[in-house]
């Protein structure tokens, strides 16, 4: 599913150029849940951002589903990210202008569905993930933990190949961190890949598989 | 994405800062009302000069001689109280005067002298023989004489016209009741008289009444044979609506004398050939008057010199309009910017979630659109408010559907070519630097 070889990444620090992530070679195979552990500045966002197709590798080659990701052009990438890959973030990252039900149906309208299709299309994600009575709630009527089963209903209605969380439960209390790690090993058994990236090893450990990245580095 | 979707979303967007639409489509809304206005003041003020000149022949030429210190009437203006009611009346030399006000008077030739001419009927007929290309001439005089009769209980001013039987057809002038004075009434120095709409109103109530009644000029009882029908605001001389017109030689032998200062009116038979028969008037005139020179000017110069003044005027209120549209242009960009600026996270989110270049700039694009259609559909609204307003000032206003789906046609332009840039920036952003966005 996903095969990353010599993976180098880095960013201009004034004229030198600062390496984060050094030769990396990642494997996932499709159905895994796999943590990628590491400290605050080890690189693993920015692993996360090559492998989410939201930012671009120096060198390396990486395959998504058998697509050459580093052959391809932004504007096939904007159609990568909506149909093969499920964005979930720390901080959410909802639109707080938009309902419960708005922000999760945004992946769908952005294939071309209509509002309506999207909505019924959605109806299961919503319930499984218990929001069906918060469809009409702004993401500010919202508690932490609800505002991230938002965020995970919205990547999971597009049905991807693959779930990216950063940090998912970052930003969370101990109570509802423990409700999306078990709501991941749930989704993970009903055959949804996972990759997520944490600081804590124990949430780490709710993953089958823990990879370690330490100074731009990865270590199985 | 489909459109409609992303319709739907700036529809999302729109309601949900209404505050800031409406402020930012303040440019927009002048711009569209001043063009609304714009166009309508001009309109107004071309069907304005049009009905000025409904009752000036194309190929008139005005022969008149201004320096004559002895002419019966030099130039005053004298208020008339009538029923409560002040009007003021212009007498302007004895003769109709062909001085144009407010710029409108180019292409005349104009020359003074010295020495004191009467223009006469002789004059006239001397045109006709010898200047070839003339259909038509005529020679008229004007001055101002107490009226009394009908309902005026007092004895009031006019402009009375002394006139020959074919100035009706020259000046364009039909009639509402009645005839217009005849050829007989001026060989026999008949007391008859026409009057204009507004002096029959004035002094009978009404056209009809007036008809075959008498009023007293200068003491002296003249049957109204007619009644003008209502004209309106003319362009040059005296208004026929507030006049009354009598036989040429009745108003010598009864209120002027001798003393007048008249005007020929001759009548090219093509228009294009005004310039030549000028040149020839002028020699047959130096002829008779070898040490004079007149003022001569033509109707169609006029008409050109009032149409360029016109468009001028024109030209620079759409100027002006086009600065407010460029100036709300660029407030609209603006603050689109800061718009930009401040959903570059929102951005961010999009593009993690799959949305295209395409679909954003379309959704910025259109919502800039649509402010300016609310500010353009404002600004026809204020321009409809303030309608009323300036006509208040004496100005017409002709509003028109075009000038309103202009405004709404220019508004949104505006908004969508000064919104491009910045729904541009919003769609090359970099994912993961716009989500990073605080």
């Amino acid at each position: 599913m996903i095969t990353m070889k010599h993976i180098n990444k880095g960013y201009m620090l004034g004229e030198e150029k600062l390496p984060i992530l050094k030769d990396v070679e990642f494997h996932v195979d499709e159905g895994e849940f796999v943590a990628i552990l590491g400290p605050s500045g080890s690189g693993k966002t920015t692993l996360m951002n090559i492998i989410g197709c939201m930012d671009v590798m120096d060198s390396g080659e990486y395959y998504l589903d058998g697509m050459a990701i580093h052959e391809t052009p932004e504007d096939e990438l904007t159609q990568v990210r909506n149909e093969k890959i499920g964005f979930i973030f720390q901080n959410y990252q909802l639109i707080p202008t938009y309902n419960v039900m708005q922000n999760i149906i945004m992946p769908l309208l952005m294939r071309g569905e209509s509002k309506k299709q999207a909505e019924e299309e959605c109806m299961d994600t919503i319930k499984l993930l218990g929001l069906d009575h918060r469809i009409a709630h702004k993401p500010s009527e919202l508690s932490g933990g609800q505002k991230q089963r938002v965020s995970i209903a919205r990547a999971l209605v597009g049905k991807p190949s693959i779930l990216l969380a950063d940090e998912p439960t970052g930003a969370l209390d101990q109570s509802s961190g423990k409700d999306v790690l078990k709501l991941f090993s749930e989704l993970n058994e009903m055959g949804n890949t996972i990759v997520m990236i944490t600081h804590d090893l124990n949430v780490a450990k709710s993953a089958r598989r823990i990879v370690k990245i330490v100074d731009g580095r990865l270590y199985e | 994405m489909k459109l409609s979707e992303i319709a739907r979303l700036v529809y999302l967007n729109l309601i949900q800062n209404k505050f800031k639409v409406i402020l930012t489509s303040i440019g927009i809304v002048v711009g569209s009302a001043t063009i609304v206005l714009v166009i309508g003041i001009g309109t107004g003020s071309r069907a304005e000069v049009a009905e000025q000149f409904q009752n000036l022949n194309a190929g008139a030429i005005d022969v008149s001689y201004e320096g004559s210190s002895s002419s019966l009437s030099s130039s005053t203006t004298a208020s008339v109280s009538i029923g409560g009611t002040t009007f003021s009346l212009d007498i302007g030399g004895g003769g109709f005067s062909m001085d144009f006000g407010g710029g409108t008077g180019g292409g005349s030739d104009s020359r003074t002298n010295s020495e004191a001419v009467t223009l006469t009927t002789d004059d006239m007929e001397d045109m006709e023989v010898f200047v070839p290309g003339i259909s038509d001439a005529t020679i008229s005089y004007s001055t101002t004489a107490s009226v009394e009769g009908g309902d005026l209980s007092a004895s009031s001013y006019y402009t009375v016209a002394g006139v020959l039987d074919n100035y009706a057809e020259i000046s364009n002038l039909t009639m509402a009741i009645g005839s217009f004075l005849t050829e007989e009434n001026n060989e026999n120095k008949e007391k008859v008289c026409v009057l204009g709409y507004t002096a029959a109103k004035e002094i009978f109530g009404s056209a009809a009444d007036a008809y075959d009644e008498t009023v007293y000029i200068d003491d002296r009882p003249y049957i109204v044979s007619g009644v003008l029908s209502e004209m309106g605001t003319v362009a040059s001389g005296i208004s026929p609506d507030t006049a009354i017109f009598i036989p040429y030689e009745t108003g010598i032998k009864y209120i002027t004398g001798s003393s007048i200062s008249p005007t020929i009116t001759v009548i090219a038979a093509d228009v294009n050939n005004v310039d030549t028969i000028v040149e020839n008037i002028e020699t047959v005139l130096a002829d008779s008057y070898p040490n004079s020179t007149f003022t001569i000017s033509d109707a169609g110069s006029k008409m050109e010199a009032a149409s360029t003044s016109n468009t001028t005027l024109t030209l620079l209120l759409y100027s002006m309009s086009a600065i407010v549209f460029v100036v709300g242009g660029i407030g609209i960009m603006n603050v689109l910017f800061v718009s930009v600026k401040e959903r570059t996270n929102e951005i961010g989110i999009l593009k993690a979630l799959g949305c295209s270049r395409r679909d954003i700039l379309l959704e910025f694009l259109l919502e800039a659109s649509c402010i300016s259609l609310i500010g353009a559909i404002l600004g026809v609204l204020l321009a409809l408010a303030l309608t009323p307003v300036v006509q208040m000032f004496s100005v017409r206003v002709d509003l028109s559907a075009s000038a309103v789906g202009l405004a709404l046609l220019f508004g949104v332009a505006t908004g969508s070519i000064f919104g491009f840039y910045p729904a541009y920036q919003a769609s090359r952003l970099v994912p993961v630097v716009a989500l990073n966005q605080e």
